[in-house]
């Protein structure tokens, strides 16, 4: 990717754009960073800048062109996937938009790991999730209980028909009966059951915010934690690891891959958890 | 006249009121043994009742803690202090603080209010006699301006219990 040299009258255009853009003046704003793009259109900062503009004016069709054009330009913008994710969100376009947002979150963590934007994609990301799954399961819910109603219909008729049949005692018949109810009723449960919040497991969640991963990364002792939040209680609490009291030296953090795989699958599988605290 | 020992009342941060939910959500599933937390709308002030646990000197007894989260839970550690009357403990002061080292120095944000909690229950039930610290009278009356006793600099009787 060839990112193009700024002029320094489009540099000059674009610090009015940001002056504008820091006292809410958005319109004022976008012409500014409209023309540093006709001087030097080969800038992906000038079209991310606009992209933010377009956003706080809510003119998503206009987010979603530039952030297209910056990736264009310069395909690891941790700001312009995640703009285009959430302009993607708003045409409801679930899928990619969540794409653009895990990218966002990928790139951003490999940059700077406990940044605000890291912590803000990820909500939004978790947010795009929830609403997802919502919609889904409120589906499949649906459609669940109406082809229980048609199973349970079936049987009856069945059941009814069976007894006018036959002369023998129609006890066993019936019994045999209440039995395929209950079965039914087994096997429609268990199927609810994936759409049903119920707690994470604890090896998944960090000691520190009781939440799932997102970030894990193991100590020396052998106890994983959440990036954030171990980073703080180093620097805020003491050189050492909350539960094994060891000394740690933030350099001896690692990542846990196979935590953050396996919270990836179980995401996976059970998308409410993505829903937060509050 | 304020409430005892109040500290600063800065409202919680976002990470510590997630994790207070989490951690109540937990206990109400899955409360530690001898406490009963009546569950209010202020999730920075838990009101917690303790009952001594059978078989130890304060079988039967019911004291109540007062448990304050500060901003920065669980990077800070909780106030944590027995409401009047307090148990008659040799770690334990008549205006309700108790010298407990996690409680302070050794604080760890791993740890938690229902895991704080087993370790005073354990604190109380390893006791041999009912009386107050030998130094109770001086400390008390050193802490009359109201001060938490986070702003004590603790000298820890002992580190058995």
């Amino acid at each position: 990717m060839v990112t193009g040299v700024a002029s320094p009258m489009a540099e000059r255009l674009k610090e009015d754009g940001n002056n504008c853009f820091k006292k809410e003046r958005f319109g004022a704003a976008i012409d500014a960073y409209t023309e540093a793009i006709a001087l030097s259109p080969n800038v992906p900062a000038y079209w991310t800048n606009r992209a933010l503009c377009h956003m706080k004016r809510k003119d998503w069709t206009k987010v979603e062109e530039d952030c297209r054009k910056a990736i264009q330009l310069v395909h690891n913008s941790v700001k312009a996937h995640y703009m285009l994710g959430l302009a993607l969100l708003q045409k409801k376009e679930y899928t990619d938009g969540v794409k653009e947002l895990q990218r966002a979150l990928d790139l951003g963590r490999s940059s700077n790991p406990t940044g605000y934007m890291v912590e803000e994609i990820w909500e939004e990301l978790s947010k795009a999730k929830y609403m997802e799954w919502e919609l889904v399961s409120a589906r499949r819910s649906w459609e669940l209980s109406s082809l229980k109603e048609t199973c349970e219909a079936a049987l009856n008729q069945q059941c009814a028909l069976d007894m006018s049949r036959t002369e023998e005692s129609s006890d066993e018949a019936y019994i045999a009966h209440t039995e395929r109810l209950k079965a039914l009723e087994r096997v429609f449960e268990k199927a609810a059951e994936e759409d049903k919040p119920t707690e994470v497991p604890g090896y998944l969640c960090c000691n520190i915010t009781l939440e799932i991963f997102r970030d894990p990364v193991i100590s020396p002792s052998g106890v994983t934690y959440e990036r954030a939040a171990i980073l703080e209680h180093l620097k805020k609490v003491g050189k050492f690891d909350p539960i094994t009291r060891e000394k740690i030296d933030p350099s001896k953090l690692v990542p846990n891959l196979a935590i953050k795989e396996a919270v990836a699958a179980y995401l996976e599988k059970h998308v409410w958890a993505y829903k937060m605290g509050c | 006249m304020s409430s005892s020992g109040a500290p600063s009342r800065k409202t919680l941060s976002k990470i510590a009121t997630n994790r207070l939910q989490k951690e109540l959500v937990e206990w109400q599933m899955n409360p530690p043994t001898g406490f009963k937390h009546k569950v209010t709308d202020n999730l920075q002030r838990w009101i917690i009742e303790v009952i001594g646990a059978p078989g130890t000197l304060y079988a039967n007894d019911t004291y109540q803690l007062q448990v304050d989260f500060p901003e920065h839970y669980p990077m800070e550690s909780p106030q944590v202090i027995f409401l009047h009357p307090a148990p008659l403990h040799p770690h334990i002061y008549s205006n309700g603080h108790i010298c407990l080292d996690i409680l302070y120095d050794s604080w760890s944000p791993a740890m938690t209010v229902s895991s704080v909690c087993i370790s005073i229950l354990s604190m109380l039930s390893s006791s041999t006699e009912k009386q107050r610290p030998t130094d109770n009278d001086r400390y008390v009356k050193n802490c009359k301006n109201g001060r938490s006793p986070k702003e004590t600099r603790w000298w820890f009787h002992d580190d058995k219990v």
